[in-house]
C-alpha cells in the first residue's frame, strides 16, 4: 500500500519537474549564470508550501515529523560543494 | 475547466505553479506514508545490487557503505524514483514534446559545439561527481535541500549554500567568455 502511494507521489513529482523545465540542461545551468532563475523559484516555492503545510499539520496534531536529515557541518557543506560541480557539468 | 486542461498541456508552467504542486507532494509524502522525498538514495540502493552482483560475497560483506548505509533493497524511494520517471514521461506526453534525442540541448550546441562525445562524456563525469557529493552530504536537491529544508533542517541550508557556491564557480569556469 505504501509502495503504491510512493508510485503515485512519484508520478506527480516527476510531472512537476517536467513542467517546471528542470529536465532541461539550459534551465539548470542558467540558474548558475543568473540568466534564468526558474529552478530557484521552483525550489523555493516548493519549500515554502511544504514547510507551511507541514508545520500547520503538526500544529493541528495530525502528523509527527520523520527523522530530520542529520547535520554534519563539514559533510553537508563538502557534499554540497562536490554536488554543485557535478550539477553544473551535467546540467541535470 | 477547459482553461485548466489547456494549462496542463502547456510545455512549461510557471515555476511557482509547479513548485506548489511539488510542495503539496512533499507534504503528502510525510502525511500519508511518513517518508521524505528523495531521488539520489534510490540510485545507490540500485547500485548496491550491481556491486553485490559483481563482487565476491566475502568482499561484499566487508563493504560498510552498501551493508549498513545504503542496502541493496527495494525501498520506498526506489518506487518513488520509478514514479518520477513515469511522471516525467507523462509530462512530456501531455505537452507532446516526447522524443528521443542524442544531443538534447540547443544552448549546449551553441556554446560547446555539436560533438556528441563531449556532451555525453561531461554528462557521465558530472553525474558521477554529483552522485558522489550526494552520498557524502546525505541527499540531493530533492532528498536534502527540499525535504530537509521543509523540516527546517540546518543540513539542508548548508547543502544549498555549498551547491550554489561551487555550481556558480563551475559554470563560470566552463562558460568563460560566454558566462
Amino acid at each position: 500500500m505504501n509502495y503504491l502511494l510512493a508510485g503515485v507521489l512519484g508520478i506527480f513529482f516527476g510531472f512537476s519537474l517536467n513542467k517546471a523545465g528542470l529536465t532541461k540542461y539550459h534551465k539548470i545551468i542558467n540558474v548558475f549564470r543568473f540568466t534564468d532563475l526558474a529552478v530557484l523559484k521552483f525550489m523555493m516555492t516548493a519549500l515554502v508550501v511544504s514547510m507551511s503545510g507541514l508545520y500547520i499539520l503538526r500544529g493541528l496534531g495530525l502528523i509527527t515529523f520523520p527523522n530530520i536529515p542529520a547535520t554534519y557541518i563539514v559533510g553537508n557543506l563538502v557534499g554540497g560543494l562536490i554536488f554543485g560541480i557535478g550539477m553544473a557539468l551535467a546540467g541535470y | 475547466m477547459k482553461f485548466i486542461m489547456n494549462y496542463i498541456r502547456r510545455e512549461e508552467w510557471s515555476p511557482y505553479i509547479a513548485g506548489i504542486l511539488l510542495g503539496i507532494v512533499g507534504v503528502l509524502a510525510v502525511w500519508v506514508s511518513d517518508s521524505l522525498l528523495g531521488a539520489s538514495g534510490a540510485f545507490q540502493n540500485f547500485a548496491g545490487y550491481v556491486v553485490r552482483a559483481l563482487t565476491p560475497p566475502e568482499v561484499f560483506a566487508k563493504n560498510v557503505y552498501f551493508n549498513f548505509i545504503m542496502r541493496p533493497e527495494i525501498t520506498w524511494g526506489v518506487v518513488l524514483l520509478i514514479g518520477i520517471m513515469i511522471g516525467g514521461f507523462l509530462g512530456a506526453l501531455s505537452s507532446q514534446t516526447f522524443r528521443f534525442r542524442a544531443q538534447d540541448d540547443e544552448q549546449w550546441k551553441k556554446v560547446f559545439g555539436s560533438q556528441l562525445w563531449k556532451r555525453w562524456g561531461l554528462l557521465f563525469v558530472g553525474a558521477i561527481i554529483l552522485e558522489y557529493g550526494a552520498g557524502i552530504a546525505g541527499g540531493c536537491t530533492s532528498g536534502l535541500a527540499i525535504s530537509g529544508g521543509m523540516l527546517l533542517a540546518p543540513a539542508a541550508f548548508l547543502f544549498i549554500g555549498g551547491m550554489f557556491m561551487s555550481g556558480i564557480l563551475t559554470a563560470l569556469i566552463i562558460y568563460r567568455k560566454n558566462y
